[in-house]
């Protein structure tokens, strides 16, 4: 029974190659030429980090930056972006060096069950990348089109507002997320071997 | 690391081998615990460890039995969610990230009618579809299921009848998602419509056709899923009362509005085993009801949960579209996933109920409360979901925090041909202490009292029991009233602010983890089992059921493991997502994950110590009573230079066995009353909250915008405040949604009108006020290290506290949840007619001057604070029990010494002509009790 072609009742669009960067390296799918962005990165390109929530562009877990802007991937074709340079969150670590975003999302509590926080991170370093020394009316505007239903966005402006202290040099970054103790066993010379039992 | 006790004289330099190397400490190859290149012990945090135990932490409520276990390593510290590198990093796999070979798309075909019965599905033009490869209706799947084990009335397809838009009527799964959706054209479905409820009074009275029938236990035709009565006290106090409150409340139905849309893949192993992923906080039951619904023994079914992307116990109840996952996978072979878009996400629901409450108060002379009296009706939709425990929480929880002279409650949950309702945040308690509390506020104004101070002369002091039976442990509801107090400046402004300004407050009382588990009798299986396996290695892997949705349950499990062995949370390895590898757990619901769960782990934990100190023993030669265990080392408390490397003594531990494993178990003790329900809102112990809000009301408008809110919560003992901070913010905005803007709407024609996140209102980041988290710390003496719930509680008081702060700034008592500007309006123009005013901006806000009672009260609250204290740090040991305020002797049974004193469970037949709007569903019987009638 398995079939791969489609009834006559179903709009078929042509497939075509689909082309961007995606952070950082180029990418070249098959995608139906009216393909969402939403469902090439997610289903195509396999950054599942870029999350559906609502479809409708109400709660932008699914932002990505599009050549530095943030955008919306449920609401945006991917033919309209075609060639452009998209960061997903994915793309915000430099390796095992988590963005200072990342880390202080981690650890000023801006994440709680962490679906949305895809979307706020890239939002919020896309506000970075124009403004290190944001008032938090201006953080309060940028994310205004993210939606948090955990943390009540006081500690994810915290999380921005630390990161955009790091990014001014006001504070030190976070160490890089491997291997924070590097040997975890410490001990002291040679240890006194007692029988079991001696008292003193 | 730095200023620590340094182990290596000279420090791990570079040392000159024989050979000419230079190498790191004294070997080539650091074999593990030989120092290597972190060779420092960091030191001992004092500040983190009791000063009941010789550290600098102070313990104003006593001792606790968890006091030794501490080691100042995690516990108390603020802490990032161990799981937030996942999260941060986009790499957190939630349900519809989990992508396996060879997948198939699901999809639901869903009623289009509110309530018809099925006649006829013909699928053969969808079988016949190219790219279809399973196809699933009711008939594949007859048994019932339902997340209580007493109302099993949900199916994973229509069987018969389907009983809301929306409802599910068949699925498919098919090669993609195009095809899948062009198959559920193809469905020709032949219904027969009947006569819908929307109403839930309308279900109070008899139906043609019950939306469900539960044989000879049906009540009458109606459309009661469940009614409760419950009195208790003695209703003679209620006459002649100083000051008296009635109110009549429509709240809405909210939803939890999670992030994560619903999603599910299910595969069935080449040995034939189910494997199953989803987003759920109580895989445990979705285990079973999948046990029972394929007909499959559990042991051949693995439940894999996945992230939770926010659950507020909407995520709580097994779905039907799990079972179809799985039916649609055992029938293509090959994985199916099904992916809610947000549209099925509110046909789910499982929200809170809307409900219709009514509440009457009283105080007698001495400003005590004498009597609460309590109607509920909430609309439950299509199916019982928790509504049998929705329906008790609707009264009970407001038994606490204050001492009553009487209390009489009575409830009734109704099918409605709705989306279901079911447990959400706050679960049942939220919408009546909202009524509780403003009805407190309206009380304190008739008597000329500060409303807090008529609390702060009426709370249950710790270690007490409530009216109805409820054991109360630590309480530490009185510093929170006198933080909020003193941190919103209370005393200068209540009811001195102009126009527009108000100041409100609201108190909340909580259970920290049910005292009886659904499913099973207590006496013969723990609530929560943890498995910790330490193997050479050194690191600790714990095995734990309890399902981390956000909150930070595993966290707080890898903190307290981390605490008792004095390792690095690094070093602790959580593993809590497959039911194959998990001890069994409940599952989190009703705020119980961290008590049960993280009493557990300590257990567990203890047990590894123990091995580990008594290696200790065998090296160092001194008894552990004498050894000090901290961060990864183990030394002679009286000379730290005489230690032994935890690894070392791991190792010798090992000698004869391997691995180190160890099992910890929780079991609630025996608590309660033997009445009928008395088990509904038992708890090992209680959190408690009180807010301060400060709102501007625009009086021309109806717009209200709360600007700061002062949020004290009695956590226990914080474990992680970052995490409590989190979860009571988090709860001020999600309560902020209830009051203020979030309501399914359901128009005049039963259908939901807004099932998107673009017209349900969640607040966003300009709605949120500034939000002042204050963490009370009573210390509860059963909580692993005194800790209790944090996650539900702090929802509560922000609803009252808003509303009371709205009448504050305009002097009107709204009573229609949620406060939407044509709400607000609408009363404001009502009071400009009953003031003859034109304009809106010459209404006065209320003032206050105290009366005679105000110096008693507080007089009264001074004398409470040091009985309280003195019974919170146990020197006062006597029995205190509800209704030692109205001067009865509480070492008698109160029935025998007060005339009237009642415990009732169903009413009396002359209480039938007074009952309240849900209290009607009494005046039906049973089907079993009306003989030949029917």
């Amino acid at each position: 029974m398995v079939g791969t072609e489609h009834v006559e009742m179903i709009p078929v669009a042509k497939k075509e190659i689909w082309s961007a960067k995606v952070n950082g390296r180029p990418v070249e799918v098959l995608a139906p030429s009216n393909a969402i962005l939403l469902d090439v990165l997610r289903d195509k390109v396999g950054t599942l980090g870029v999350k559906r929530g609502c479809d409708l562009g109400t709660c932008g877990c699914c932002t990505v930056m599009i050549d530095g802007t943030p955008r919306i991937s449920c609401l945006c074709l991917a033919g309209q972006v075609e060639g452009t340079s998209i960061v997903t969150v994915e793309g915000l670590a430099d390796g095992a060096h988590l963005a200072p975003i990342q880390s202080c999302f981690a650890e000023h509590g801006g994440s709680q069950c962490g679906f949305c926080t895809p979307g706020f991170l890239v939002t919020a370093q896309a506000l970075l990348n124009e403004n290190s020394a944001p008032t938090d009316q201006e953080v309060a505007q940028a994310i205004e089109g993210n939606l948090c239903r955990c943390t009540g966005y006081q500690q994810i402006v915290e999380s921005i507002q630390a990161a955009a202290a790091i990014h001014r040099g006001e504070a030190e970054p976070a160490a890089p997320a491997s291997n924070p103790h590097p040997d975890p066993h410490p001990s002291g010379p040679e240890e006194p071997q007692m029988p079991p039992g001696h008292a003193r | 690391m730095s200023g620590g006790y340094r182990q290596q004289p000279g420090g791990a330099g570079k040392i000159t081998r024989k050979d000419g190397k230079r190498v790191a400490g004294k070997q080539a190859f650091p074999p593990p615990g030989s120092g290597g290149s972190n060779p420092t012990m960091a030191p001992r945090d004092l500040d983190f460890i009791p000063e009941m135990v010789g550290g600098k932490e102070a313990q104003p409520a006593g001792a606790h039995v968890h006091d030794r276990a501490r080691t100042g390593t995690s516990v108390g510290k603020p802490t990032a969610l161990v799981d937030s590198n996942a999260k941060v990093t986009g790499q957190a796999w939630y349900g519809d990230d989990v992508r396996l070979a060879n997948e198939v798309i699901g999809k639901i075909l869903r009623s289009p009618h509110h309530y018809a019965r099925i006649k006829s599905i013909d699928t053969s033009k969808v079988e016949a579809l190219p790219g279809v490869l399973a196809v699933a209706t009711g008939a594949d799947s007859p048994h019932q299921f339902g997340v209580l084990p007493v109302t099993k009335d949900e199916h994973a397809m229509a069987v018969e009848k389907v009983r809301h838009v929306g409802d599910l009527v068949a699925s498919v799964a098919a090669v993609d998602e195009a095809t899948a959706m062009a198959a559920l054209n193809l469905f020709e479905v032949e219904y027969e419509v009947l006569e819908p409820v929307f109403d839930p009074k309308k279900g109070l009275e008899d139906a043609d056709e019950p939306i469900h029938w539960r044989g000879k236990y049906h009540l009458a035709r109606t459309n009661v899923q469940k009614r409760v009565f419950q009195e208790f006290g003695d209703r003679s106090l209620v006459e002649k009362p100083l000051a008296s409150s009635h109110g009549k409340w429509k709240m809405a139905g909210v939803h939890h509005g999670f992030t994560e849309p619903h999603a599910v893949v299910a595969h069935w192993d080449p040995n034939g085993r189910l494997q199953l992923y989803t987003p759920q906080q109580v895989p445990h039951y979705t285990h079973r009801a999948l046990a029972t619904v394929l007909d499959v023994p559990m042991h051949q079914i693995n439940v894999i949960r996945t992230f939770v992307g926010g659950g507020f116990g909407g995520k709580s109840d097994p779905f039907p579209h799990e079972m179809c996952a799985a039916i649609l996978a055992r029938k293509s072979g090959r994985p199916v996933r099904i992916t809610f878009d947000r549209e099925e996400v509110y046909w789910i629901n499982r929200g809170r109920h809307p409900s219709h409450i009514e509440v009457k108060m009283t105080a007698d002379e001495e400003a005590r409360i004498s009597g609460f009296d309590i109607d509920a009706l909430i609309d439950g939709g299509g199916f019982a979901s928790f509504g049998h425990v929705t329906s008790y929480y609707n009264g009970v929880l407001a038994t606490a925090p204050y001492e009553l002279g009487s209390f009489h409650y009575t409830g009734a949950r109704v099918w409605t041909n709705k989306p279901a309702s079911g447990a959400m945040r706050g679960h049942g308690a939220v919408n009546t202490r909202c009524a509780v509390e403003v009805g407190l506020d309206e009380m304190s104004e008739q008597m000329q009292v500060d409303p807090i101070d008529l609390r702060l002369a009426n709370l249950l002091p710790p270690h007490s029991r409530t009216i109805s039976g409820f054991r109360i442990t630590s309480n530490g509801m009185r510093e929170a009233l006198e933080k909020v107090r003193e941190g919103s400046e209370w005393d200068n402004k209540f009811r001195q602010m102009p126009l527009g300004k108000g100041l409100g407050i609201g108190c909340g009382f909580f259970i920290s983890g049910s005292g009886l588990p659904i499913h099973w009798d207590p006496n013969r299986f723990p609530h929560a089992t943890v498995h910790i396996q330490v193997d050479m290695d050194g690191g600790v892997t714990v095995h734990t059921g309890a399902a981390d949705i956000g909150q930070g349950s595993t966290t707080a499990v890898a903190q307290v493991v981390s605490e008792v062995l004095a390792l690095p949370l690094e070093m602790i390895h959580v593993r809590s997502h497959e039911s194959d590898t998990s001890p069994v757990d409940l599952g989190s619901y009703s705020s119980r994950v961290t008590f049960m769960n993280a009493n557990a782990a300590i257990r567990a934990a203890l047990e590894i110590r123990e091995q580990i100190l008594a290696a200790a023993w065998e090296i160092l030669g001194y008894h552990p009573n004498n050894l000090v265990l901290n961060d990864r080392r183990i030394y002679y408390k009286h000379d730290p230079a005489i230690g032994v490397s935890y690894l070392k003594a791991l190792h010798k531990a090992q000698e004869d066995k391997g691995a180190l494993i160890a099992s910890g178990a929780y079991r609630s003790p025996p608590m309660g009353g033997v009445h009928k329900g008395a088990a509904a809102g038992l708890a090992p112990a209680y959190s408690f909250s009180a807010y301060v809000a400060e709102v501007d009301v625009d009086v021309e408008t109806g717009i209200i915008k709360c600007t700061k809110v002062w949020a004290a919560h009695d956590c226990g003992k914080a474990l992680n405040p970052l995490a409590v901070k989190g979860q009571i913010i988090g709860s001020c905005h999600m309560g902020l949604g209830q009051v203020l803007s979030e309501k399914m709407v359901y128009g005049r024609t039963g259908h939901l009108q807004n099932p998107n996140l673009l017209e349900y209102k969640i607040p966003s980041v300009h709605e949120m006020p500034h939000v002042v988290p204050i963490i009370i710390e009573s210390c509860d003496p059963e909580g692993p290290f005194g800790a209790k719930e944090a996650g539900e509680g702090p929802l509560l008081p922000i609803l009252p506290a808003v509303v009371n702060a709205v009448y504050d700034a305009i002097g009107i008592r709204l009573r229609d949840l949620p406060l939407t500007p044509d709400v607000v309006f609408k009363g404001i123009e009502k009071a400009m007619k009953a003031a003859g005013a034109d304009d809106p901006l010459d209404l006065k806000s209320p003032r206050v001057t105290h009366g005679d009672l105000q110096p008693v009260l507080v007089k009264r609250a001074a004398e409470h604070k040091t009985r309280d204290q003195a019974r919170q740090r146990s020197e006062d040991t006597s029995q205190y029990v509800n209704g030692v305020l109205f001067g009865f002797d509480p070492n008698i049974p109160l029935e025998d010494q007060v005339e009237g004193w009642r415990t009732a469970t169903e009413p009396d037949p002359e209480q039938l002509a007074e009952l309240g709007l849900a209290g009607k569903a009494w005046l039906k019987k049973e089907q079993r009790h009306m003989g030949g009638d029917e």
